[in-house]
């Protein structure tokens, strides 16, 4: 019995308890479901062990919005917890590990699959290329990343939340403050799926460099496969930070090293510094991706080409390199002196410059353009206003004089929503309606989703304008209450109601999902947009080798040309298409990395070495294997693509 | 799948040249990932609250012939490559087994001077500084050791195979991961070592 | 046997072993820190260069600009993360 009272919530309260049976009746009903429909050979076959980018792409999508809910959830429970004063909903405690948990999930586990989605399953189209450089990594990358984030997600049922918030600053991260093994949980489920992400950027990488159809040059690769090729680049450069200052916060709680402790020698400061390193640069990995679906959408529905290509391209490049000149913007106030302040203040401001301009190619290409106004467009269009508000509040924050105003207060969470809401999950939303029907064969409600559009968005200032308020004001993040004489309860009242108001959106969009499942009509071309790039060339849903034959580009706009223009996209005639095989090593060694990463969470040092052997063992296995891949024939290309033109 | 007997044979398909230049991208995380660790080690060198200083503890004799064997390994893995391209099975059997050994011996070097340094009380929990110091040496022993793990199935697959461009390719990738250990080597004997004792 | 000790790499080999003899008079002899460090990091990042020239065969195929790319790239934001380290937690303070 002892060994398993270590597994017990140190915090215990209903609402945790009724989670624990929620999670352990989900659990029964899928395994039920599973055998009943005899799904599991299907499920083995086709998701587990798949190796297919699009079939990845899916399954990112889906944890993204499984993990949007979590978050979700959280970010309820924080703004009920708020709307009144002195509310006793949550105590401290629960309201420390709701937040820390609320960032977490939203960054780590729902705006990274999200984009990891839709670089999965758009590049390798957007470049005409059958698969991405390393299928079985990619694999790998997702099961790992999926691994990572139900690590997180189990840890408030068994052993407790991480409380210490969604930075984990030491030395509140360390064992003398946060006793439970909740930070534990934060550094092994970061670090399983940051290696994930890792791979991707490695992978993905070489897949834009190495993979593109022919006569597509660099500088003729649409301009999501772009944004993709400069988020990469910064996830290769970024996540490795994160990994050390993981490795170092670590061994602080298991083996009471001294890094950012405040004894012989440490200095927690070192932390903040890393992981701001990381941090920043994070930031513009998830907004970048979601700047090219912008660029698309809004080119797509201007029925004209993107105004300003290369400077958008440049734009982007000096994004990606400024983006690790600015991390100490976000501890102005931990006292450096003012010329560290005012160096990092420069870069902050320089670094608006570039994302203005991106600004203003989209102002640029609607002008005078065809503008038809779809829920993609939608998206895209509200975002410009209110990302603006985010973005012009950053400026106000990046002052290092002004900024010992608004640190840690309301005001730069108002800020970071303002800027993370339209920025990334606008442009994931957006992203959404617009492939849907690429992904799945038929086009999401317009009615329903161009509501919820403005439902959301609406509800987004709502939410958020408030805080501005109130944090000038004074009101502290993270804190738990506020006494009615300090005159914060009516802003934090709008603001519940704007939460409200999100979480109705949230739920009309998967509501949208299942509508049109069952309504919307199938009989859709493969381009139902007029779009202008190779992924609406082929059909869809994309058929497993994507192109039948290698399409030949010539323009940043190969389909436009090919429809407008004469060009001839497909030359030649089919041949034999090689293509990976499925492997279930990708699964079980992530499988085992949970393992690893729950040992270590609670120190049981025998797992854990048992499982450190097997992902030896693992790796050993793929390096002697002899997987030289299979062929498509071109009997059975021809069968599919007529099949598929529905002749 | 496409053979171009034009380029060596590591690179004679597509997916070999793909391996190697994602192997190049993950080498430029590697850079990241040590100049972390460096900056952590400098920032808390001088950290050493009760415990000794660098130039407390750190010895030139084990320090130098570290360096020189692992410069040498990385001069042999280059020429197990040299071999490899001139299709000598054998001599790029020698060298890459000459690399290893003398990676082992590094390596064996590496851990008598952890043990000295637990032993004179320079151990993890000691300060910032050896904890600084120790996970720096430690992350690039680790990778050592992984090394010689990897070179050791790749001998076997040599021996098994033969010389196919999936086995050559691999011995390139495991020559650029060999060399860039050295080069780490070199910033961890200047920066860490030579400054130390300076 | 001959054919099996290229001169390049002989000559790379060598030159790095001089190049460690170098670095190593910071140590057996008397120099102040500033020339100290000025003759480490010169021995250093030669050497590394080295290695990636003579050893590694970073420009021998089509993707060398990549490679050269890659490796710049992450030498720069490498250096910007060492030097901003000690900026924001060391030198910032002064």
């Amino acid at each position: 019995m002892e060994f398993f009272e270590r597994f017990a919530i140190p915090h215990p309260s209903p609402a945790i308890y009724a989670s624990m049976v929620a999670i352990g009746l989900t659990v029964i009903a899928i395994v039920a479901g599973l055998t009943y429909f005899k799904k599991w050979g299907y499920l083995w076959r086709e998701w587990l062990t798949t190796v297919d980018h699009k079939h990845i792409g899916i399954m990112y999508l889906i944890s993204a919005l499984l993990m949007l809910f979590r978050g979700g959830a959280d970010a309820i429970m924080i703004r009920a917890q708020l709307a009144v004063p002195d509310n006793k909903l949550l105590d401290a405690q629960h309201y420390n590990e709701v937040f820390t948990t609320h960032g977490t999930v939203m960054i780590i586990f729902m705006a990274m699959p999200f984009i990891m989605a839709f670089m999965n399953y758009i590049v390798p189209l957007q470049i005409g290329a059958r698969d991405v450089a390393f299928p079985r990594l990619n694999a790998l990358s997702f099961w790992l990343f999926f691994m990572g984030a139900m690590l997180i997600n189990i840890s408030f049922v068994i052993g407790g939340s991480p409380d210490a918030g969604w930075t984990s600053y030491f030395p509140l991260a360390n064992n003398e403050f946060s006793e439970s093994v909740g930070t534990n949980y934060y550094m092994f489920a970061l670090q399983i799926s940051g290696l994930g992400t890792l791979m991707t950027g490695i992978n993905m990488i070489t897949t834009i460099l190495k993979m593109r159809a022919p006569g597509m040059t660099l500088m003729k690769m649409p301009i999501f496969t772009w944004s993709a090729l400069v988020t990469n680049i910064i996830i290769v450069f970024a996540f490795p930070v994160l990994t050390v200052a993981l490795i170092m916060g670590t061994m602080d709680r298991l083996f009471a090293t001294n890094f950012f402790t405040s004894t012989n020698g440490g200095i927690d400061m070192l932390w903040a510094n890393f992981f701001w390193i990381w941090g920043h640069p994070e930031v513009y990995i998830l907004v970048l991706p979601a700047f090219g679906i912008y660029s698309e959408i809004i080119s797509t529905f201007s029925g004209r080409n993107l105004y300003g290509y290369k400077s958008m391209v440049g734009s982007m490049l000096i994004i990606s390199f400024l983006s690790f000149l600015v991390w100490t913007h976000h501890f102005f106030t931990m006292g450096q002196g003012a010329l560290t302040n005012s160096i990092f203040s420069i870069t902050t401001m320089a670094i608006a410059v570039p994302t203005g301009v991106k600004i203003f190619n989209w102002l640029f290409t609607l002008w005078r353009g065809k503008i038809v106004i779809t829920t993609a467009m939608l998206y895209s269009l509200l975002f410009i206003p209110i990302f603006t508000i985010g973005g012009v509040t950053g400026v106000m924050l990046g002052m290092s004089a002004a900024d010992y105003q608004y640190h840690n207060t309301m005001f730069l969470v108002a800020h970071f929503h303002m800027v993370i809401i339209p920025g990334v999950v606008f442009g994931m939303l957006a992203g959404l309606h617009y492939y849907w029907p690429k992904m799945f064969g038929f086009i999401l409600d317009e009615k329903i989703g161009k509501w919820t559009a403005w439902i959301i968005s609406m509800s987004t200032l709502l939410a958020f304008m408030p805080m501005f308020f109130s944090g000038l004001d004074g009101q502290a993040r993270r804190m738990y209450t506020y006494s009615e004489s300090t005159g914060f309860g009516i802003w934090n009242m709008i603001s519940f109601i704007g939460a409200i108001g999100l979480a109705i959106g949230f739920v009309l969009i998967v509501y949208n999902i299942y509508y049109s499942t069952r309504y919307a009509s199938r009989d859709i071309s493969s381009d139902p947009w007029d779009a202008r790039s190779l992924e609406w060339a082929t059909h869809s849903p994309v058929p497993e080798y994507n192109f039948a034959i290698v399409p030949h580009v010539t323009s940043t706009d190969a389909l436009w040309d090919s429809k407008y223009n004469n060009h001839v996209l497909f030359p030649g005639k089919y041949e034999k298409i090689h293509m990976p095989n499925n492997s279930g090593i990708p699964f079980i060694l992530s499988c085992i990395f949970f393992a690893w990463g729950f040992s270590f969470v609670f120190g049981m040092w025998i797992p854990a070495i048992i499982t450190t052997i097997g992902i030896f063992i693992c790796l050993g296995h793929r390096s002697l294997e002899k997987d030289y891949g299979r062929y498509i024939s071109v009997k059975e290309i021809e069968e599919t693509e007529t099949k598929l033109r529905g002749v | 799948m496409k053979i171009n007997h034009s380029l060596p044979l590591e690179y004679s398909t597509h997916q070999n040249q793909m391996n190697i230049l994602g192997f190049w991208v993950f080498l430029g995380a590697e850079i990241m990932l040590f100049a972390t660790l460096f900056s952590g080690y400098f920032t808390l060198v001088n950290r050493t609250g009760n415990g000794p200083t660098g130039a407390d503890i750190f010895e030139i004799t084990p320090i130098l012939l570290e360096t020189m064997l692992l410069l040498t390994s990385s001069f042999t893995i280059g020429l197990a490559i040299h071999a490899m391209r001139l299709g000598n099975k054998k001599a790029m059997n020698v060298y890459f087994v000459l690399t290893l050994l003398l990676g082992l011996g590094f390596l064996s070097l590496e851990v008598y001077e952890f043990i000295h340094y637990v032993h004179i009380g320079a151990g993890l929990q000691t300060s910032a500084f050896t904890a600084a110091l120790l996970t720096l040496l430690g992350t690039h022993g680790a990778h050592v050791t992984f090394g010689i793990f990897w070179g050791l199935f790749i001998i076997g697959q040599l021996k098994s195979r033969g010389l196919t461009p999936e086995v050559a390719n691999k011995s390139f990738i495991f020559s650029l991961y060999w060399h860039f250990l050295d080069v780490v080597w070199i910033f961890i004997f200047s920066f860490v070592y030579l400054k130390g004792m300076m | 046997m001959k054919e099996l000790l290229p001169l390049k790499q002989v000559m790379g080999f060598a030159f790095s072993m001089i190049l460690t003899f170098i670095a190593v008079t910071v140590y057996f002899s008397n120099m102040s820190f500033a020339t100290g460090m000025t003759v480490l990091l010169v021995t250093a990042f030669l050497q590394a260069g080295l290695q990636l020239v003579v050893f590694m065969h970073a420009s021998e195929t089509e993707d060398k600009g990549a490679i050269y790319t890659n490796i710049y790239y992450a030498l720069a934001i490498a250096l910007v993360t060492v030097f901003g380290t000690l900026l924001c937690m060391i030198w910032g303070y002064i």
